[in-house]
């Protein structure tokens, strides 16, 4: 084989008590995609970024071409080709494709001149990603799919010669994810090298040359494409014996509606929803897939009774629980698990405590025990299994997967009769994702319904009882699981309803 | 010892070397000696019960306005609005003392005091109800509104209640015992020093131990959030308004009635902004801003005695307090900086 273009050897790094990487090495070849596998906290992130030159190894060291090299900074590990495209994006949502481009050139002036070599020089790439896209569009108006592309074209723009992609399928829609997967493979054929960070094995399955998977800060396994099931992938990521059976839940206990949504409407910053209308029987799971953007946040906080409705109603078990002013406030039954959750869920600068206490804070004494609190808030901590257990953290402090989970606990530890759930594993690994599922299903069996706004074909369809298409605010269709395919829900997602086929 | 305790005290040498660092310059620059000075004004200060009680005196409004500061920043609101309540709450217990000039002491100034406290809730809770409605920014809000009412005293002390036995000079009649504040050990420290304390421990203990402070704490990190926990941000808001207010608008009828003696011009000398000071010095704590403002008023109270016995005007003693916060923020910030770094 030859000569690597990177070469990580032994490299290890802790954060305080917390091991991230434990004598890690690795080989990136030019002209292949390499898939670093691996749950939430296994390192691949935190491994990436020392590659990138963002943390600095404790040990170990980086070979560049043969020749160790020791990155400052990214800009050190830039100017050696590497550049990382990470989840969060670094894009000025105010300006324009172009400017944003322009701006991210090596040696961009402080005044920027449009002289035609210069942009030409900033398009190349964005040229050949998104052929379709104007350069003169805002970055706001950008959908996150086109955003990904732009930060990409950025990180090739550079010169890079190995692309580190994190996690760069979780915020896609499954159509952007095809073609991710096309320019991934691609850029492989042109000879660079891209590091797929991922924790989907259909990541995996679709671009991966080569396979190295991470537990514990630990490489525990490598593989090239062919030569590992999805099980044995799956068993090597989370541990052997580890991954239990997930039972779909259990069947509708009956039709008496409990939950009837009657021509719902609504807006949030110029988003609207309008005629929205459902009902939910005990212990029905109504799922509601679109392409994300579509209204689904708005559907949400409406239902949840955070903002204002604007003409319908929603009524639980004969209880109003719509809200009609814009100091609205989310009835005691119901469990909400937004989206975003840093933004939409937690307190970032207050503890994890008083994070987890909040939804019965209204029920606490006057003067409220600290210990009781912590008590409680530590129990949560270790049964729903949210790293690091310390509940004095602020909750800015956690991972989004752990800020996931934090707010799965506190919402699905209570008795809800109405469950909302928001995208409820983004961000989850397979086993933590599992067990979010199972405490939905807890719920389920015991006569609360869920509205479960998802992504995930696959998931939808194997666990929803209904599945609805939300397009432009608007509900599209609705079909059972046993009578949905693909097909249907995807041309529902494109916007073509029934009648207008 | 833990780091936030190291932090505060490395902050506090660190602003006093600053400071005495700082004035001894500017006094030196002035023609003064500076350490002798700077000796003069701690004795004139804090140095018999006479010095002693005329710092009390001046910390009084000091401490109150702070507290109406502290309180809205516990739910990320910035205020800036003390001297117009305390003017406000001045003019409202005034109107009282004018409408019934020869009421009895036990209705007459529980009336004045209470209407006082009033009028400068309906000034702040206005503020907050725009704030909590209308979403108008509070900060500016509320320093606007300090000009309406300062010169809303003016207007009725150069019309309407203008006394007619004040030969010309613009001021209401002269408030009657009756509805005098009592002022405590003979000196002229009064009973708004003790609401003080008292209002400093009450809001400590209710926001650092209470619901009622998880629901600030919530709400001003994040008030989505809030409205998901069942706290009303609209209500909130109202509530450490108007009560902020109250006790700035009771400062201000109590410096009327106990110290000026009647409503006048010059009712202030800055006490509600030197509180906004107070209690960014005091880090936003009630129990902090107690001490601190007693050392502020220390330091006017000196300003003054200066003055008279040492013929340094007494605006050195605005410029000295200047460099105090100057030193104090400063260095606080340093401090922190430096911990976070090397800590």
């Amino acid at each position: 084989m030859s000569l690597p273009l990177v070469k990580m050897s032994a490299i290890s790094k802790t954060f305080g008590p917390v091991i991230a990487n434990d004598d890690v090495s690795l080989e990136i070849h030019a002209g292949e995609v390499l898939a670093l596998l691996g749950e939430n906290g296994a390192g691949k992130s935190t491994l990436m970024k020392i590659l990138y030159g963002f943390y600095r190894p404790d040990g170990g060291t980086i070979q560049v071409d043969g020749s160790v090299a020791a990155f400052a900074s990214p800009r050190d590990a830039m100017a050696h080709g590497i550049g990382m495209v990470f989840q969060q994006f670094s894009l000025v949502t105010a300006l324009s494709v172009l400017e944003n481009l322009l701006a991210a050139l090596p040696g961009a002036p402080w005044l920027q001149l449009r002289r035609r070599p210069r942009v030409a020089e900033a398009l190349r790439w964005l040229h050949r990603l998104a052929p379709n896209l104007d350069p003169q569009r805002p970055v706001r108006s950008l959908s996150v799919g086109e955003r990904q592309l732009v930060e990409l074209a950025k990180v090739l723009n550079l010169d890079a010669r190995v692309i580190i992609l994190d996690e760069p399928t979780s915020v896609l829609t499954p159509a952007e994810t095809e073609r991710l997967y096309g320019f991934i493979k691609s850029l492989a054929a042109d000879g660079k090298a891209v590091v797929l960070i991922t924790h989907k094995l259909a990541d995996v399955a679709a671009c991966a040359d080569r396979i190295t998977i991470m537990r514990g800060g630990k490489v525990v396994d490598r593989a090239t494409k062919c030569d590992r099931s999805s099980d044995a992938l799956v068993e090597a990521m989370v541990g052997v014996g580890s991954l239990g059976h997930l039972d779909p839940p259990a069947p509708m206990r009956g039709n008496l509606p409990i939950l009837r949504v009657r021509n719902l409407a609504a807006e949030v910053q110029a988003r609207t929803i309008s005629s929205i209308s459902f009902e939910l029987a005990e212990g029905e799971i109504f799922g509601i897939a679109g392409v994300s953007g579509n209204g689904q946040f708005v559907l949400a906080e409406a239902l949840a009774g955070l903002v204002p409705v604007t003409d319908g109603d929603v009524v639980l078990a004969g209880t109003s629980i719509a809200s009609h002013s814009d100091d609205g406030a989310i009835a005691a039954d119901v469990a909400y698990i937004p989206e975003r959750p840093l933004d939409n869920a937690v307190v970032p600068d207050i503890d994890l405590c008083l994070n987890l206490a909040l939804r019965t804070a209204r029920d606490l004494a006057f003067f409220p025990s600290r210990r009781n609190i912590e008590d409680r808030a530590s129990r949560l901590i270790s049964d729903y299994d949210v790293r690091p257990p310390q509940s004095a953290l602020l909750a800015a402090a956690l991972s989004g997967g752990n800020l996931q989970k934090l707010v799965v606990a506190r919402e699905l530890s209570r008795r809800p009769r109405l469950v909302i759930a928001c995208y409820p594993t983004m961000g989850l690994d397979v086993l933590a994702s599992q067990a979010v599922y199972r405490e939905i299903f807890r719920h389920v069996a015991t006569g609360a319904c869920v509205v479960w706004i998802s992504e995930d074909l696959d998931d939808l369809m194997n666990y929803a009882h209904r599945i609805a298409v939300i397009h432009d605010g608007r509900i599209v269709g609705i079909v059972r699981r046993e009578e949905a395919d693909r097909q249907t829900l995807g041309r529902w997602m494109a916007g073509y309803s029934e009648e207008s086929v | 010892m833990n780091g936030a305790d190291r932090v505060r005290l490395l902050a506090a040498c660190g602003g006093s070397a600053a400071f005495l660092i700082a004035a001894a310059i500017f006094l030196a620059a002035i023609g003064r000696p500076p350490l002798m000075t700077l000796g003069q004004m701690a004795l004139y200060a804090f140095g018999d019960s006479y010095s002693l009680s005329e710092s009390l005196v001046k910390a009084t409004p000091i401490l109150l306005c702070a507290l109406a500061v502290i309180l809205p920043a516990r739910l990320g609101l910035i205020t800036v609005g003390g001297e117009g309540q305390l003017y406000f709450g001045a003019l409202t217990g005034t109107a009282i003392v004018v409408s019934f000039p020869n009421g009895p002491m036990f209705l007459l100034l529980p009336a004045v005091l209470l209407a006082g406290a009033i009028g400068g809730a309906f000034w702040s809770g206005a503020a907050g109800f725009l704030r909590a409605r209308c979403n108008v920014n509070e900060t500016i809000s509320t320093l606007l509104m300090n000009y309406v009412a300062v010169l809303l005293v003016n207007y009725v002390i150069y019309g309407a209640w203008k006394d007619p036995a004040s030969l010309g000079w613009p001021a209401s009649i002269a408030f009657p015992p009756a509805a005098t504040v009592p002022s405590l050990f003979g000196t002229r420290v009064h009973l708004g020093l003790v609401v003080g304390v008292i209002a400093a421990l009450i809001l400590h203990v209710g926001v650092t131990y209470g619901r009622w402070g998880i629901a600030l704490r919530v709400l001003s990190g994040n008030r989505k959030v809030g409205a998901m926990a069942g706290f009303s941000f609209v209500r909130q808001t109202l509530l450490v308004m108007t009560i902020g207010g109250s006790l700035a608008g009771f400062a201000g009828i109590c410096e009327t009635s106990a110290i000026q003696g009647r409503l006048q011009a010059g009712l202030s000398v800055g006490y509600g902004l030197t509180g906004f000071l107070v209690a960014w010095l005091s880090g936003q704590n009630f129990l902090r801003a107690v001490p601190i403002a007693i050392l502020i008023g220390g330091l006017i109270a000196a300003g003054d005695a200066l003055q008279l016995y040492s013929k340094v005007p007494s605006a050195s003693a605005t410029i000295l307090q200047g460099m105090l916060f100057v030193a104090a923020l400063g260095a606080r910030g340093l401090a922190g900086r430096w911990s976070s770094r090397y800590g």
